[in-house]
């Protein structure tokens, strides 16, 4: 069945809170696919345009989010705000994480039902999604671990967290890949929930300062092979 | 065609087969309609896969086999408080596993008058028990001709079937 391009929106540095506007169009966008007409003249293509997009973004400024479960106490909370980091809860899984700039947000708003994918393997492509990205940068000692340890991780530290969203088979939220984060936002919380790991970033296990720019690309080829589709360039999410 | 994607990609945690087994327990497919209420209903199911079965006028909903398989190990059970009414559809909570939280529709409308609270503290019997202590919400039935609408287990395993292909 052909499924259509999955629509790239490239935001660049943009502040949490908008990347997940920009999400929520991408959401309606999926669902009127679903429904919508067809596209004139091009069988088997339901709705107006691409349904699938991936929404990338840089966080331009620090933020803590935690999921269903996780919520930060209120000393705490107060704790992070004095350190000037905002606070959000996003209905996604996983618990407490950093988002900040340094580090590429990618949100994939993809239809699990015409993919015919479970949830679980949709975790998985997105965890060999990165490790593929980190073996094209020369990291092939990232690996996957398995739950409650989803991510991509470099020994006992973590350098791309994944927390997803399911709703009528349509996913949002995604992953958060640490390019050149500065790590000690994390100090302050227990990233994840998790006791006893640690984070770490691309530029701290290459040696070299690696910014969001210099991972796009890649990550969108490793998206492709991953998620066996081709992507069209946008800056509309189509709703 | 994602499963033969996945199998090409290296390490990559391999969900297992899909493939539907039958539940442990048939439901007798028996069925009276007193006036107002339904003594005792087959389980059915919905595009979604959510199950209800139906006794003395309270439901009782869950995920079915196919849904516990393709999630993984639920590790949260996000439900609504008692007394929530919930028209058919609605969103009324959310299952957590491997780091995805994933959205529980209402298979009817109604109002929701317990919740299981076995699973707060385990929340892997929707995985070990899916069609008996694994269950989420019971709640009344404000209109029982919505459960004509929803499938039988023979509709919901060809759905099942004709969504793997």
């Amino acid at each position: 069945m052909s499924r259509g391009p999955v629509r790239v929106l490239r935001l660049g540095l943009r502040p949490y809170a908008e990347a997940l506007r920009v999400q929520e169009r991408c959401l309606r966008a999926a669902r009127a696919a679903r429904t919508g007409p067809g596209v004139p003249g091009v069988a088997g293509v339901p709705g107006p345009g691409p349904g699938e997009s991936v929404v990338l973004s840089e966080p331009a400024e620090p933020v803590y989010v935690w999921g269903l479960r996780g919520a930060p106490e209120a000393e705490v909370a107060a704790r992070l705000r004095a350190r000037g980091a905002g606070l959000a809860a996003a209905r996604r899984g996983g618990r407490i994480t950093f988002h900040g700039p340094g580090q590429l947000l990618a949100f994939p708003v993809l239809d699990l039902r015409r993919r015919r994918l479970p949830l679980r393997g949709y975790v998985a492509a997105l965890e060999a999604l990165v490790l593929r990205l980190c073996r094209r940068l020369g990291l092939a000692a990232a690996r996957a671990l398995p739950p409650p340890f989803t991510g991509v991780w470099m020994g006992d530290s973590k350098l791309c967290a994944i927390g997803v969203h399911c709703g009528n088979h349509i996913t949002s939220h995604g992953l958060a890949l640490n390019c050149c984060t500065d790590l000690t936002w994390f100090d302050h919380i227990v990233p994840c929930g998790l006791e006893g790991k640690g984070v770490t970033s691309l530029s701290r296990e290459l040696g070299r300062h690696v910014t969001v720019d210099h991972v796009l690309q890649p990550f969108l080829d490793s998206f492709q092979e991953v998620f066996d589709c081709t992507l069209v360039f946008s800056e509309d999410p189509g709703d | 065609m994602a499963w033969r994607a996945l199998w090409r990609v290296g390490p990559v945690l391999v969900p297992r087969c899909p493939r539907l087994s039958p539940p442990a327990l048939r439901v007798p497919a028996a069925r009276r309609l007193a006036t107002s209420s339904l003594v005792l209903s087959a389980r059915k199911f919905t595009d979604k896969h959510e199950w209800i079965s139906v006794e003395n006028g309270i439901g009782t909903v869950g995920i079915s086999n196919f849904a516990q398989e393709a999630l993984g190990d639920v590790v949260y059970c996000s439900l609504p408080e008692i007394g929530t009414k919930l028209s058919k559809h609605e969103e009324f909570g959310a299952l957590e596993s491997v780091k995805a939280a994933s959205e529980l529709y209402s298979p009817l409308s109604g109002e929701v008058t317990e919740i299981n609270a076995a699973l707060a503290d385990n929340p892997g019997l929707v995985n070990k028990s899916c069609y008996q202590d694994g269950w989420l919400i019971k709640m009344t039935v404000e209109n029982p001709a919505e459960l004509d609408e929803l499938m039988n287990e023979d509709a919901y395993e060809k759905y099942i079937k004709s969504i793997e292909d």
